[in-house]
């Protein structure tokens, strides 16, 4: 479904992702993880081309991400791919159904009445249905991420990437994202997250990548990542984050 | 010397407040008024076009809006003014009311001043706001009409009235033109009066001096409504709902909006 083949990319000259080959199947989960600054969300931004790559090749479904393409052709990509922000980006001066209903309506040309039973059915689906005409500056961090989910999930993605989605939440609101992403991934989502939340990594995820200065030092699965991990590196991570 | 001005207005009050209307043209304080808001309603589009071009993706749109922005910051206003007022005659081939060039001129600079403070406010959103767009699959200009213009030209409302006040002020050029505006009038009764410009030029600017702080206090009030919006829809849902943090980052939002 995703596919990175000998991806590079720099900023200036310091080398922002190096050589990534790996791949997401339908209806996979993955997790990355890997210390701050070794540019896992770098590399979630590709697959939807937030962020350009300088070489190699990246494939989502079946096209090629980073080709030579018109506006419109990558509009209607990047609406073929989910996205979750660490920090929600919901639009604010738009009400929760707004927010879900915009972009079906705008961009899909799907009517008032369709793209509003969907939003609802999805806003029910993430337990938010009852803030529906509430706006995002009203609802607690948890709250507006689930939104941002339903958001996403409107324009019927194949594919859903998620960028920290619980980093920027207080602890007792991290549960009721994760709730939800669990769900999606129960329902043969494909996805992939970007997390610092190992107990996810481990119960949801079906391989783990541990990357480190731009690389994927390690792809496993999750059982043998957090028991046996091969890498030094994450060794060293892991056992960073068990002693906390 | 009051004894003087209340003699001056209320001879010549219908002069200051509509020129010689109907039997002339209308002038006074009617034409200054209908002069700025023309001016800045039609000014207002425009500056929205020329700040979505200087942040359009194509180099020759960008550049262009950029140096019509540079000129017009570049020259006085009065120049503008002389060029439109002999140019436009010329280029048309029919002499041009005064009042219309006067118009023309304050669309064509005002709307580039507009175009400034219109960016100002669509860069001053967080990125994320057009990272979500552009995830969704919205085009350029399509995330722009429907996520960040709402936002910004919301934003920036205070900014577009006091750039309204500039142009009251603005309107006082129209004089070198003979657009009879209030400061024509005024200077007509001080032609006819002779002895007393010290009274005529202080009745004039108070008169500027209400409007102009009357909205300008008007500005003010928009800036915190406004802040108050920015900090959080729920300052303005009910006072008893908003806990002391929410106020708080009211005034935090205040104090930057300033």
């Amino acid at each position: 479904m995703i596919k990175f083949s000998h991806v590079n990319k720099w900023y200036g000259d310091y080398p922002a992702l190096v050589d990534i080959n790996a791949e997401v199947a339908r209806g996979e989960v993955v997790v990355v993880c890997g210390p701050s600054g070794s540019g896992k969300s770098t590399l979630i931004r590709t697959v939807n081309r937030l962020e350009e790559i300088q070489s190699g090749e990246l494939m989502f479904d079946g096209q090629n991400v980073h080709a030579k393409m018109k506006g419109a052709q990558l509009n209607h990509l990047r609406s073929r791919i989910g996205f979750v922000f660490q920090s929600f980006n919901l639009f604010p001066h738009l009400s929760v159904l707004e927010n879900v209903t915009l972009s079906p309506i705008r961009i899909n040309g799907v009517d008032r009445g369709t793209a509003r039973d969907k939003a609802m059915t999805l806003l029910e689906r993430v337990g938010l249905s009852s803030k529906a005409g509430a706006y995002p500056g009203q609802l607690s961090g948890g709250q507006q991420q689930r939104v941002a989910i339903a958001r996403a999930l409107a324009m019927e993605p194949p594919a859903m990437l998620f960028d920290e989605p619980t980093s920027a939440l207080d602890p007792e609101m991290v549960g009721e994202v994760l709730a939800v992403m669990r769900g999606l991934a129960n329902d043969g989502m494909t996805m992939m997250c970007v997390t610092h939340e190992m107990g996810f990594a481990r119960e949801v995820a079906d391989r783990v990548w541990f990357m480190d200065a731009g690389s994927i030092l390690e792809a496993a699965k999750p059982a043998e990542f957090f028991s046996n991990p091969s890498h030094p590196r994450a060794q060293r991570f892991l056992s960073d984050l068990r002693s906390h | 010397m009051l004894t003087e001005i209340y003699q001056i207005v209320s001879d010549n009050w219908l002069l200051l407040l509509i020129g010689q209307y109907p039997n002339g043209p209308l002038g006074g304080m009617a034409a200054t008024m209908l002069l700025s808001l023309l001016g800045i309603a039609l000014a207002f589009p425009l500056g929205v076009l020329i700040a979505l071009a200087r942040l359009s993706p194509f180099a020759a749109l960008r550049s262009s809006a950029t140096a019509l922005i540079y000129v017009m910051r570049g020259i006085p206003l009065l120049m503008v003014i002389f060029w439109v007022y002999f140019l436009v005659p010329l280029l048309i081939g029919r002499s041009v009311p005064g009042f219309v060039t006067m118009l023309c001129t304050l669309v064509i600079y005002e709307g580039a001043f507009l175009s400034e403070v219109v960016r100002a406010g669509i860069q001053a959103l967080p990125a994320g706001q057009i990272d979500a767009a552009r995830a969704l699959g919205h085009s350029h200009l399509s995330a722009m009409r429907y996520v960040i213009l709402p936002q910004a030209l919301f934003n920036v409302l205070p900014s577009i009235v006091s750039q309204f006040v500039s142009t009251i002020q603005e309107t006082t050029l129209g004089y070198v033109i003979n657009v009879p505006e209030l400061t024509f009038a005024a200077s007509q009764i001080n032609n006819r009066l002779l002895t007393k410009p010290f009274e005529v030029f202080l009745i004039l600017a108070i008169i500027y001096f209400c409007v102009c702080w009357s909205l300008t206090q008007l500005a003010n009030w928009l800036e915190r409504r406004v802040a108050a919006r920015r900090a959080g829809p729920q300052a303005t849902v009910s006072p008893a709902a908003r806990g002391p943090s929410a106020t708080r980052l009211g005034d935090v939002a205040r104090e930057v909006g300033k």
